[in-house]
């Protein structure tokens, strides 16, 4: 019953997977530098890793919003956010799992009655202006950089293809795990006032429950990834941003950036720490990033007809996600409440809400269930590897040979 | 990994290696031509050897290089011309194994008057497509100083097609004592070597266009 609850957010994690991968890997994919194989494993990979390791950041920042605190309006929370999603798209109305969400954990509060805490949302709504202006301005900084390096070197350009390659990977894991660390709380982060699992031991490493279960979300971003991810890589890469190579190499690293300065604790720490006010850990969109990361390489190109357009539907997007999911939420919260009786939370005084929170879900057999989980992910993954190699291999041999017979029929 | 793999290394080699061959051919024909209008047969069936074994080695490595670009996705958003650009230089290398094949088997007879005029044509001529070898490999290592590089292409390509109309009048309006025919080949003769030019022009205006997209 308890995970036929998370499948909500689980699907808003597999539907994260398959639109938001495209923003880290679809220039390199779409413009065929890096096959979609190669690409989906490793963002899979370092996704799971950036949500379990760096994800209770942003997680923090939304139950602050709004600490969801019954399994049922976890539930009811996600999938408002799901729906509005769909509809937005199905709409053709630029929409992000994170304004979505926001929006239904407001729905809820306003349900039950809680007060929604108006600093952390004045912060999140500030970060989400910010984020695509900050990409514009990393974008053009990287960019300029990265010419100028190009110029002097004097460099073949089939060796800066090739470092240009290995950089698209490495910005490209650097920029799924900060997309894992940054977007996790949207899609586990209702969830985790509600549960509470006994801690994973898995020999290296202990797993509390936010992070099993932000494990869990990640294997759902994963699939997403790896089951849907292809076709929308291959638009973004051929049909919407026509980059060059270092182009879609900067626009990554900028994007990546900006996901990972807005959940990284550590540096909001540094940063505190030296006298300047803390970085709002605040899960921001991705896409919406990246559009701020291309505007600025065309500003740097000295393009002047600038999509105005395009930034109205970004700005519209802030406010009519987050109110349509809201509103959406509300009234999902109302029928599960009162016409299918299901216990939707309830309003909490301050320092009373985890206690009770927690109480009641804890089952150890759902750890057993991780463990099996992990178990099988990691042997399917090894054998997929190894298939992968193998072929790669075979193709390559035929190739050789080919060319080979050849040239000796033409002697 | 892709950085700096054997395949990278490989490539680069290759295509060095073409325009090696590209630019060798050039100087092998200029010496070629120089040697038929010298009467120097020996020096001449050498020469057809030579661009043979030339266009041959440059054939294989068009054909690896192009293949190692698609199956290893290099480049892949400047592949289209890359290959369309080794295509046109093979051009070249071909043209000039065929004049010379040509020279070899119909064996023009020029006159005497005229051999400082085709000299001069095939000078300007294998210069326009040796000018156009430097801008080549500037492509892939300073694609900003390519458009400079083929002003030189272009320079000569005029200059040919100045030599040639100039040779052309003195052939039809000057030298009533050859026949149509032998100025019909002498004229056939002359396109032949003007092609050289023309051949580097086409490789030039796709270089060119290949670097604007480069920088851009």
């Amino acid at each position: 019953m308890i995970l036929l609850f998370l499948a909500s957010g689980l699907f808003l994690g597999w539907s994260l997977g398959a639109n938001d991968a495209s923003n880290v890997f679809g220039s390199a994919v779409g413009s065929k530098m890096i096959s979609f194989r190669r690409a989906a494993i490793i963002a899979s990979l370092f996704v799971v890793l950036g949500a379990v390791f760096q994800g209770s950041g942003t997680a923090q920042t939304l139950g602050k919003l709004g600490a969801v605190n019954a399994l049922g309006g976890s539930f009811t929370v996600a999938l408002a956010a799901a729906v509005t999603i769909f509809a937005m798209t199905k709409l053709a109305l630029p929409v992000s799992t994170t304004q979505a969400i926001v929006g239904a954990i407001i729905g809820w509060n306003l349900f039950t009655g809680n007060q929604t805490d108006s600093r952390s949302l004045t912060q999140i709504a500030v970060t989400w202006i910010t984020g695509p202006f900050l990409g514009a301005g990393f974008a053009i900084a990287l960019y300029a950089l990265l010419r100028l390096i190009r110029k002097k070197a004097g460099i073949h350009i089939l060796k800066f293809e090739s470092l240009t390659k290995t950089g698209l990977l490495a910005v490209g894991a650097f920029g799924a795990y900060s997309l894992g660390a940054n977007n996790i709380a949207n899609v586990m982060g209702v969830f985790i006032p509600a549960f509470m699992l006994p801690p994973l031991n898995l020999g290296i490493i202990t797993l509390n429950s936010a992070q099993q279960l932000f494990l869990l979300g990640g294997f759902a971003i994963a699939a997403g990834i790896l089951t849907y991810s292809k076709k929308v890589m291959e638009t973004v890469g051929s049909n919407i941003i026509e980059l060059s190579s270092e182009a879609a190499l900067v626009v990554v690293l900028a994007q990546s950036m900006v996901l990972f300065i807005f959940s990284s604790s550590a540096l909001s720490g540094m940063v505190e720490n030296i006298g300047l006010p803390a970085i709002p850990l605040v899960p921001v969109s991705s896409s919406q990033v990246i559009v701020g990361c291309i505007m600025g390489i065309g500003i740097y190109k000295g393009v002047r007809n600038i999509n105005f357009r395009m930034l109205g539907e970004i700005a519209a997007g802030w406010i009519a996600a987050p109110v349509a999911s809201a509103a959406l939420a509300f009234f999902s919260l109302f029928f599960m409440k009162n016409i299918f009786g299901i216990n939707v939370g309830t309003k909490l005084e301050a320092g009373t809400l985890q206690k009770s929170a927690f109480m009641g879900l804890s089952d150890p057999r759902l750890s057993e269930i991780f463990r099996y989980a992990l178990l099988s992910i990691l042997i399917a993954a090894l054998v997929s590897a190894m298939a992968y190699f193998l072929y790669d291999r075979k193709r390559k041999s035929e190739l050789r040979r080919s060319e080979e017979k050849f040239w000796m029929n033409l002697k | 990994m892709a950085l700096f793999t054997r395949t990278t290394k490989n490539l680069i080699l290759r295509i060095d290696e073409f325009f090696d061959d590209v630019e060798i051919g050039l100087t092998v024909f200029r010496e070629g031509i120089k040697a038929y209008l010298g009467n120097d047969s020996e020096a001449f069936q050498r020469h057809i050897a030579k661009i043979d074994a030339l266009e041959g080695n440059a054939d294989r490595l068009q054909r690896t290089i192009e293949n190692e670009m698609i199956t290893n996705s290099i480049l892949p958003q400047h592949l289209g011309e890359v290959v369309k650009l080794i295509d046109q230089m093979d051009e070249i290398l071909d043209t000039l194994k065929s004049s010379l094949n040509e020279f070899s088997i119909e064996l023009p007879s020029i006159p005497e008057s005229l051999t400082k005029n085709f000299l001069n044509i095939t000078e300007a001529s294998v210069s326009s497509a040796e000018e156009l070898i430097p801008a080549a490999r500037a492509y892939f290592k300073a694609p900003y100083t390519v458009r400079e590089k083929l002003l030189k292409v272009y320079y000569f390509e005029s200059e040919t097609d100045k030599l040639t109309r100039s040779t052309k009048k003195t052939i039809f309006q000057d030298m009533p004592e050859l026949d149509l025919a032998h100025k019909a080949h002498l004229r056939y003769i002359i396109h032949h070597l003007e092609n050289i030019s023309d051949e580097a022009q086409k490789a030039a205006d796709l270089l060119s266009a290949m670097s604007v997209k480069l920088i851009m």
